[in-house]
């Protein structure tokens, strides 16, 4: 027994309902494939970017504005580490480095980011092109910035909708490196010494003597030598001004655990990123299933509606049905037709809908990428392909629905009814 | 040999009222002979068909095809012996126009298990006259569609020919081919039997059943007009 020639048959007649059928499964199957995989992506991407960040330690207050802040650069405002905390962080010497990090500058909308050539390193795994800052009006750019080795710019006060273009800093910075792709916020970055970003807004340099503040020579520190070229540690403890946060290499995972705990106090908070990530994948995969829930409710409706309208159709082909029956053609033949035509147009449109799902989620993607910096690895997966399954799987039992009502019509009424 | 005795088949109608559809006591149409079954609309012609095809099982009675109770047979057996047996040909052709002439043909070898069953399609077309470079049902006449429609009932080389108003739809010319058609597969030994309303038909058939309400007027068994 071989249906195929009259499945094929039945599908060159009714193209235009077939692929309207098709089409609509690929489309169900293809959004709620996007979801599990964009959100997988999603996952993977930003435990990406965060992956160089071990261990970050803030003033006490949200973690998760800090982690925005520190590992996707997102605009906002924390509190400032400073005082005796600060200065007995940047002391630490179970650390391998202790990285400040300062934000608040940006150019032509990417951000400009303060910290010390040890974090520029962790960040290039070795990749550096050309070298990291030596200079206090040097920079080293991410992998997608606009800026090359070489050129020089201005910094513009603010981030996002607060930075004018007119507001410019007025020192001159230039470019001596690039970091590789990290798949991070960080690739768009502009990284400059940590002194640069507290110099232009007044707060010294971190090696010395602070600016007069208000009227002139008022608030000047009275013992402190002063270095304003110098960049990177050691820091001057008594000038060190305030930083949104550093970012720790610790030497072993223990030594991890270790400052983790030492470092959560009153006045200072510590957390891996990754901790933070965890916190909202449970909530992301929350989400996800209740939208996964509602996609497959909603694809399962959907293949009901388009069994229906098998149904309808195989009404119309009946007298065929009872033509081949005539003929021949046995039940199980006539149930073997209808089962494989309404089987052929849902896993057609599953086996499309993984396609659909992998356009929608590359496109997803890249706007992704290009609003947050974080690279998603749009692809659909074995969970993506057990979804596209399992529809085709429920079509494969619903379909039988029709099949059967065709392989109980009586062929003589049938044969009467269309002659 | 097919062979039906004792027929009574009764249908209802929408108010429940019973009607007799066929009341025959024997009919066998002869191996080698055209045999028509004439009478009015509603007179049972069709009815009988399907149930000489074992589509319609009679109420009482039996058909045998070379002594075997066709209607003893389970359902699926029965569709077997039909597809070897039987040969059916309709007045509106009933091609599947999505199919090649040969795909047309070659389609009750689907049903089950027919090696070689492209290449006896071709044979038949050729056999019958039908222009076999035409690449579609619908580039051929009307004629030439029954002759495809006879070519597939023949693709498994059955004994029995049965024909619902094979010529009713079909101008002189075509009418006249068909009628040969049928006249040569009798010729051959098969036993044809040919449902028509058309005097033609019934001039060259060998034997003709009447029938009105169901039941024969004239001809059987066996009385050659």
């Amino acid at each position: 027994m071989n249906p195929m020639p009259l499945v094929l048959a039945m599908l060159r007649r009714d193209v235009g309902t077939s692929a309207a059928f098709v089409a609509l499964i690929a489309l169900a199957v293809g959004l709620a494939a996007a979801i599990t995989s964009q959100e997988r992506a999603l996952r993977s991407g930003s435990a990406r970017a965060a992956d160089k960040f071990d261990l970050i330690v803030a003033a006490p207050g949200s973690q998760t504005d800090v982690l925005l802040r520190v590992v996707f650069l997102q605009p906002g405002s924390v509190e400032l580490l400073q005082g005796e905390p600060l200065r007995r962080l940047m002391s630490e010497a179970r650390a391998e480095f202790v990285a400040p990090v300062g934000f608040g500058d940006s150019y032509r909308g990417n951000p400009v980011v303060g910290t010390t050539a040890a974090l520029v390193d962790h960040l290039a795994s070795g990749r550096l092109e050309g070298r990291s800052f030596i200079a206090i009006d040097e920079a080293v750019v991410g992998a997608a910035s606009p800026l090359g080795i070489g050129e020089s710019f201005q910094v513009t006060h603010g981030h996002g909708e607060e930075a004018f273009l007119g507001d410019q800093h007025g020192q001159t910075v230039s470019v001596v490196g690039r970091l590789p792709a990290t798949g991070s916020p960080w690739d768009r970055a502009v990284i400059v010494p940590i002194e640069f970003v507290w110099d232009v807004h007044g707060l010294g340099t971190g090696h010395g003597a602070v600016p007069p503040q208000g009227e002139e020579g008022a608030g000047a520190p009275e013992a402190h030598e002063e270095h304003p070229s110098a960049i990177g540690p050691p820091f001057d403890l008594a000038t060190l001004p305030g930083i949104p946060a550093a970012v720790l290499k610790p030497a072993t995972l223990a030594d991890a655990y270790g400052l983790r705990g030492e470092w959560r106090t009153s006045e200072t908070m510590a957390f891996f990123p990754a901790e933070v990530l965890v916190e909202l994948y449970e909530l992301l995969g929350n989400m996800r299933a209740v939208m996964s829930g509602l996609a497959i409710a909603t694809e399962l409706l959907l293949v009901g509606a388009i069994l229906c309208g098998i149904l309808i159709l195989m009404r119309l082909y009946r007298h065929r049905f009872a033509i081949l029956r005539a003929l021949g053609a046995s039940r199980l033949y006539v149930f073997a037709v209808a089962w494989c035509f309404a089987f052929v147009l849902i896993a057609g449109g599953s086996v499309i809908g993984l396609g659909v799902a992998a356009g929608i989620t590359g496109i997803v993607s890249a706007l992704f990428a290009q609003a947050s910096g974080i690279a998603l690895d749009s692809g659909i997966g074995w969970t993506e392909a057990g979804l596209a399954a399992a529809v085709a799987a429920i079509g494969a039992l619903l379909a039988i629905v029709p099949a059967a009502l065709l392989y109980r019509e009586p062929v003589v009424s049938a044969l009467r009814g269309a002659a | 040999m097919l062979f039906a005795e004792g027929i009574r088949l009764a249908f209802s109608d929408h108010r429940g009222t019973s009607f007799t559809a066929l009341d025959i006591d024997t009919f066998r149409p002869e191996p080698g002979k055209l045999t028509a079954i004439a009478g009015p609309s509603g007179s049972g012609k069709s009815t009988l068909l399907y149930v000489l095809a074992g589509l319609q099982p009679p109420q009482a009675g039996r058909v045998t095809a070379d002594g075997m109770d066709i209607y003893s047979l389970g359902e699926s057996r029965r569709d077997a012996w039909r597809r070897r047996t039987i040969g059916f040909v309709f007045q509106d052709f009933h091609l599947i126009p999505e199919l090649s002439l040969v795909g047309n043909v070659a389609l009750p070898a689907t049903f089950g298990r027919s090696p070689g069953s492209r290449r006896r399609a071709s044979e038949l077309l050729v056999a019958l006259g039908v222009p076999t470079d035409r690449r579609s049902v619908g580039m051929l006449s009307r004629g030439e569609q029954q002759r495809v429609a006879i070519a597939r009932a023949l693709a498994f080389d059955p004994p029995v020919i049965l024909a619902d108003e094979p010529t009713a739809s079909l101008d002189g010319a075509a009418a006249t081919d068909v009628r040969a058609i049928l006249k040569r597969l009798a010729g051959e030994g098969r036993t044809v039997v040919v449902v028509s309303h058309d005097d033609a038909v019934l001039s060259a058939a060998d034997a003709t059943l009447r029938l009105d309400h169901g039941r024969p007027t004239a001809g059987f068994p066996m009385a050659a007009e």
